[in-house]
């Protein structure tokens, strides 16, 4: 090797003593752990700095939104009458009064608020993006997978689905219906599985060509456990990185509705609906009521782009 | 093409049609009725109420007549929730706001995504193209609900430059902050696809070529990246006016400047599904369109596509 030749003579040294340790351990008959894709992509996905430093971000926000209420003095619905008569004097964020965000315009915490709000948010997100992996795989992987005219029928049918405006078709069941978290999961479920399902498709055409789909196929399994068992472990790798991306997605979809008074009723409440309520009383000299709440906003979507972004990185051989 | 552009055609008229039939049928199972209300209407007047309104025939004749209403008339029916106004009243007066900043915000989006992306590309790996790279992460992150309340913020209540809503005809001051919040997130998306593209066309043979026969660098880039590199910028076209639209909802309601987003929100509150479901078909209706003119000119672009 030409590149070995040139290398430093402490690397010789490291290089020997790495492949004396390499013979002790196959001299003492211990087996050498191979590289799967996994650990290759956890190895890429550590030395991305970006991305780590979101994930810790992110870690922070779900560990506030879980231990945050323990130290919150007042519920999300408690008005606090004594200071509700000057909220831009009184209600400044202050330790002594145990609104640590301040009050909002009526007069309740901030701070339980704006916890509940970023758990909403963290939850529609998560379970958007579930929906969206267990459906769209499933379907883009059969889609794929059978081929023909099933194949056909099927993606037609996400042509047609896709090319509607889905926030409105989302307000449209949330009020026709009931506005409650149920009917919003369904709304978004409804809509978020359709990019995925086209993703899975296309990669499971490339997949259900292979050598060891032929093998089960030979061996007598049958289609959809072909499906489950051999293609999707296999997209497994894309399907994490779009879910991960589909996440602050979905965040945007929910605090979207919410801002416009559309979304999750009072008193339980959400990122979008605080914005909502903090940009109405800008001009009231109440600054925190904006800022608390799109700080969280803010952190939780860039940190999840930052980490999509990573995963994609260290899982999609493709965009390297 | 004529042959692929009516194929096109025949798959966005069932669109439409499905579309149109969805919404009417999501009207039919929600619960409670238009007129509903907590004092029960006597029995006759109901009876008079829903033949004005059609809603006594069968429900394959009123979702007919509703189809047939608004493709050859262009009619959307009347408004429950209010009696002298019909749906088409109502978009008539708030779809000209409405198409005027939305055109201009996404004309805005458009040329300043592919503009910053493409110098950012040929610029690659100096300040201009870390800048660009930087702002637009996080930009992505600045939908137009939570521009909007920033924008007025610093530009109405800190420095006093621009009104902090309305509409007043048009006039430029009251176009800029709508059409900078509705376009943000979208400059962003657009200039990571085009720097992106730009990147991949410029390192593909066909350019060394061009470069080694020695060609001026602009005409490189205008005669020969250009084409191809803008080709996923204008597949991207299409979720960029879906954006414009929805959004839309936000700035109409946000900055009162008196386009169809606020008539709708109010219709969802007052349960006028009348209108919801009219301006929904609209804005899908649009979107279906938009989607065939993408598709067209995608076609026309890539000589590689098949008809």
């Amino acid at each position: 090797m030409p590149g070995s030749i040139r290398k430093s003579g402490t690397e010789m040294v490291h290089r020997t003593a790495q492949s004396e340790r390499i013979i002790e351990a196959l001299a003492e008959g211990e087996a050498i752990r191979g590289r799967s894709l996994w650990e290759d992509a956890k190895r890429r996905f550590i030395r991305n700095n970006a991305a780590v430093g979101a994930l810790i971000c992110l870690g922070l926000v779900v560990i506030f939104t879980i231990v945050g209420p323990f130290f919150s003095t007042w519920s999300i619905e408690e008005i606090d009458w004594v200071r509700m008569g000057d909220i831009a004097g009184d209600g400044q964020p202050s330790i002594d009064s145990g609104h640590y965000f301040g009050l909002d315009g009526l007069g309740r915490d901030l701070y339980a608020r704006t916890i509940q709000a970023t758990r909403t948010s963290l939850i529609v997100g998560v379970i958007g993006a579930l929906v969206a992996v267990v459906i769209g795989t499933l379907y883009g992987a059969v889609a794929g997978f059978v081929g023909g005219w099933v194949d056909n029928v099927m993606m037609r049918a996400v042509d047609v689905l896709i090319s509607i405006p889905y926030m409105f078709i989302i307000i449209l069941l949330m009020v026709m219906f009931e506005r409650s978290f149920f009917m919003l999961f369904v709304g978004i479920g409804i809509v978020s599985w359709l990019d995925m399902s086209r993703i899975v498709r296309g990669q499971t055409l490339s997949l259900k060509n292979r050598e060891f789909v032929e093998a089960a196929t030979t061996a007598g399994v049958g289609r959809f456990t072909i499906i489950l068992r051999h293609i999707v472990p296999n997209l497994l790798g894309i399907v994490v990185v779009y879910a991960t991306l589909l996440v602050p997605l979905m965040i945007l979809v929910e605090s979207f509705i919410s801002f416009l008074g559309l979304g999750v009723q009072e008193p339980n409440t959400s990122l979008g609906a605080l914005i909502s309520e903090g940009a109405g009383t800008v001009l009231y000299g109440t600054p925190w009521q904006i800022a608390c709440p799109i700080f969280f906003f803010l952190v939780t979507i860039i940190s999840l782009f930052f980490v999509g972004d990573g995963l994609r990185d260290a899982l999609d051989p493709k965009d390297r | 093409m004529t042959a692929y552009i009516i194929r096109r055609i025949l798959v966005a008229v069932p669109t439409l049609v499905i579309l149109i039939v969805l919404c009417f049928f999501l009207m039919q199972v929600a619960p409670g009725g238009p007129f509903t209300s907590e004092r029960p209407l006597p029995p006759q007047v109901l009876a008079n109420i829903e033949a004005r309104y059609g809603l006594d025939q069968p429900l394959w004749t009123q979702m007919w007549d509703y189809l047939v209403g608004i493709v050859t008339r262009f009619d959307f029916g009347p408004s429950f929730a209010y009696r002298d106004r019909d749906v088409n009243d109502i978009i008539a007066q708030g779809f000209p706001v409405t198409l005027t900043y939305g055109l201009i915000s996404f004309v805005v989006a458009t040329l300043a995504g592919m503009g910053i992306g493409v110098a950012a590309a040929i610029r690659h790996n100096t300040w201009l193209d870390y800048i660009a790279v930087g702002a637009t992460f996080s930009a992505q992150a600045l939908p137009n609900f939570v521009m909007a309340p920033i924008l007025v913020i610093v530009f109405t209540w800190q420095l006093g430059w621009l009104p902090g809503g309305g509409w007043n005809g048009g006039q430029w001051q009251y176009l800029i902050m709508p059409v900078i919040a509705l376009s943000t997130s979208y400059v962003a998306s657009i200039t990571r696809i085009t720097r992106s593209s730009m990147l991949e066309t410029l390192n593909s043979s066909f350019i060394r070529t061009a470069r080694a026969k020695g060609l001026p660098e602009h005409k490189v880039i205008w005669r020969h990246a250009m084409k191809p590199a803008m080709l996923p910028v204008v597949s991207y076209l299409g979720p960029t006016f879906v954006a414009m639209i929805t959004g839309s909802v936000v700035i109409d309601v946000y900055f009162s400047t008196g386009g169809i987003g606020r008539a709708y929100v109010d219709s969802a509150l007052n349960r006028d599904y009348a209108v919801m479901l009219g301006v929904t078909i609209l804005y899908g209706g649009l979107t279906v369109l938009f989607n065939l003119l993408v598709d067209v000119a995608y076609a026309w672009l890539d000589p590689k596509i098949r008809y």
